[in-house]
C-alpha cells in the first residue's frame, strides 16, 4: 500500500468539509484516496465500493482520525466484508471522539495554553508563543503518524491497539497538568491587566468576573461568556450615557 | 487605531484568512488561537503589546469553549485581527475595552458563518450525492477543495469587515477616559469570568481540580512575590 504520506497531509484537512450530515465523512474519502489507489488496479470493483464507504458519515477527534483511516484501509485491502467496514467505522466515532476531545482538546491544549499565557505574562513573549506552536505541533504530529502507523497495522483489530495504546493513559497524565498550568495563569493574568488601574479598578474588574462566574453558571448555556461580556459593556455604556 | 500603509492592511486580511481557516479546516495547527493571532497581527499593525493584550484577553474567554463534536463556537481568529488593528497606537488601557467589543461581536458574527458555511457545505454534499454514491473520487476532490473555499472566503470577508468597522469605530466613536476605562475593565472582569468558569467546569471534582487549585496557589505566591 502506498501513499501513506499523502494521506497524512490530507489528514490536515479532513475537516475541510465540516457539515451537520456526514460530519468528517467527505475529508475522511478525501485522506482514504491515496491509501486506496492501489486498490484500482488489484480490484476496480472493490475500490468503488470503498471510495463510497470511505466518504460515508464519520465523526471523531480529527488527531485521531488516523486509526480509524488506517484500519478501515486495511480491511478494504484484506477484502473484509463492506458491512462489517462500516460497523467498524461507527464504532470508533465514539472513542476516537472521547479520548481524542479528552487528550487535545480538554488536555494538551489547555495544558500548554496556560503556561504559555503564565510565560508571555512572566515576559516570555515571542519565546512563548513560539513555544507553544511548536510543543503542539510536534505532539499533533507524532500522533498522526501513529495514528495511521496503528491502524493499517491492526486492520480490523484496531480496537484492542488503542485500548493497550498509550492514549488512554496520557489523557489520565495530562489533565491534572491542565489543571495546574491554567489555575496558575489566572492569578498572574489577573495581575498583568489589572496592576495598572490601582485597587479601585482591581477590585471592580473582579467583581464583574465575580459576578459573570455567577450568573454564566446560574443561567447556562443562554448567557455564555461573550454575551455577558457584550451585555455588561452595554449596561456600562447605557449608565455613562445616563449620567452615572 | 494607527494608520496602517495598504501593505500591512493586506497581510492583516491575509493573516485573518489563516487564522479563520485554522480553527477546523486546515490545518489546525493552532495559528487560530488568539495569543498566536493577536501576537503577529501586533506585529504587523507595528504594536506587539496591543497584539498581546487583546490576544491573551481573548485566549481567556476562547478557554472557556471546548471546540468538541457539532458545538457551536466563536471564531476568535478574524476577530482578535481586527480588534488588535482597533487597540494598536493608542495607550492599551483605554483601547482594549472597545477593542474586545468589536472582536466579541465579531467572534460572534464568525461562529454563526460557521455554521453557514457547514450548511453550504451540506448542501454541496446533496448535489454531488449521485456521484459520491458512484465512487468517484473527483467528486470527493471538489467537494473538499469547495469547502476550503468557501471557508477562506468566510474568513477574508470576516477579516475585511472587522477592519472596516474598526476604522469607523476610531473615526467616529470617542470615548471621555472614564468610559474607555470602564468598557476595560468591564473586558477584564467578563474574561477572568470566563477562564475561571471554563476552568471550574473542566476540573469537576476529581484530581483536575485538586491540581488547578495548586496552581492557583502559586501563581498567587508568584503575584505576592514579584
Amino acid at each position: 500500500m502506498t501513499g501513506r504520506w499523502r494521506a497524512l497531509l490530507r489528514l490536515f484537512a479532513v475537516q475541510g468539509t465540516w457539515n451537520y450530515e456526514r460530519m468528517l465523512g467527505v475529508g475522511m474519502g478525501y485522506a482514504a484516496e491515496p491509501l486506496l489507489e492501489d486498490l484500482k488496479t488489484v480490484d476496480p470493483v472493490r475500490h468503488g465500493e470503498a471510495v463510497v464507504r470511505s466518504s460515508e458519515f464519520f465523526n471523531c477527534n480529527p488527531n485521531l482520525a488516523g486509526l480509524a483511516l488506517g484500519a478501515t484501509a486495511r480491511a478494504e485491502y484484506e477484502a473484509v466484508p463492506g458491512p462489517q467496514i462500516a460497523r467498524l467505522r461507527t464504532a470508533l466515532c465514539s472513542p476516537l471522539g472521547a479520548l481524542g476531545d479528552q487528550l487535545f482538546w480538554a488536555g494538551l491544549l489547555p495544558a500548554l495554553l496556560g503556561a504559555v499565557l503564565a510565560a508571555t505574562v512572566l515576559g516570555g513573549g515571542w519565546w512563548a508563543i513560539a513555544g507553544f506552536l511548536i510543543a503542539y505541533n510536534v505532539a499533533r504530529l507524532a500522533t498522526g503518524i501513529w495514528s495511521l502507523r496503528t491502524g493499517l497495522e491492526a486492520g480490523m483489530r484496531v480496537g484492542s491497539a488503542i485500548s493497550s495504546s498509550w492514549v488512554p493513559r496520557a489523557v489520565a497524565w495530562v489533565s491534572p497538568v491542565a489543571g495546574f498550568t491554567v489555575g496558575l495563569a489566572i492569578p498572574l493574568l489577573a495581575a498583568w491587566y489589572l496592576k495598572a488601574f490601582g485597587a479601585v479598578g482591581a477590585v471592580g474588574a473582579l467583581a464583574v468576573a465575580a459576578t459573570g462566574v455567577a450568573v454564566t453558571r446560574w443561567f447556562g448555556p443562554s448567557l455564555t461568556s461573550v454575551r455577558f461580556a457584550l451585555l455588561a459593556m452595554a449596561l456600562l455604556l447605557f449608565f455613562r450615557w445616563a449620567g452615572l | 487605531m494607527s494608520e496602517l500603509p495598504l501593505y500591512a492592511t493586506l497581510l492583516l486580511i491575509v493573516w485573518g484568512t489563516a487564522v479563520a481557516l485554522d480553527l477546523v479546516s486546515v490545518p489546525q495547527v493552532m495559528i487560530a488561537r488568539p495569543v498566536v493571532a493577536g501576537a503577529v497581527a501586533g506585529l504587523l499593525t507595528g504594536d506587539v503589546e496591543a497584539g498581546l493584550r487583546v490576544g491573551v484577553l481573548f485566549e481567556l474567554f476562547a478557554l472557556d469553549v471546548l471546540p468538541i463534536g457539532a458545538v457551536r463556537y466563536p471564531d476568535y481568529g478574524p476577530a482578535t485581527v481586527a480588534a488588535t488593528a482597533l487597540a494598536s497606537g493608542a495607550p492599551w488601557e483605554l483601547g482594549l475595552g472597545i477593542s474586545a467589543a468589536l472582536g466579541l461581536l465579531l467572534a460572534a458574527l464568525g461562529g454563526w458563518s460557521l455554521m453557514m458555511v457547514r450548511r453550504s457545505n451540506a448542501r454541496a454534499i446533496q448535489r454531488h450525492a449521485a456521484a459520491l454514491a458512484a465512487g468517484e473520487s473527483r467528486a470527493i476532490r471538489r467537494l473538499q477543495y469547495g469547502g476550503l473555499l468557501r471557508d477562506a472566503a468566510r474568513g477574508a470577508a470576516l477579516t475585511v469587515l472587522g477592519l472596516v468597522l474598526a476604522w469607523s469605530i476610531a473615526q467616529f466613536v470617542h470615548f471621555d477616559r472614564r468610559t474607555a476605562v470602564g468598557l476595560t475593565l468591564v473586558a477584564i472582569g467578563s474574561a477572568l469570568a470566563a477562564i475561571i468558569g471554563g476552568a471550574v467546569r473542566s476540573a469537576g471534582r476529581g484530581t483536575r481540580l485538586k491540581w488547578m487549585v495548586a496552581g492557583l496557589v502559586v501563581g498567587i505566591l508568584l503575584v505576592v512575590l514579584r
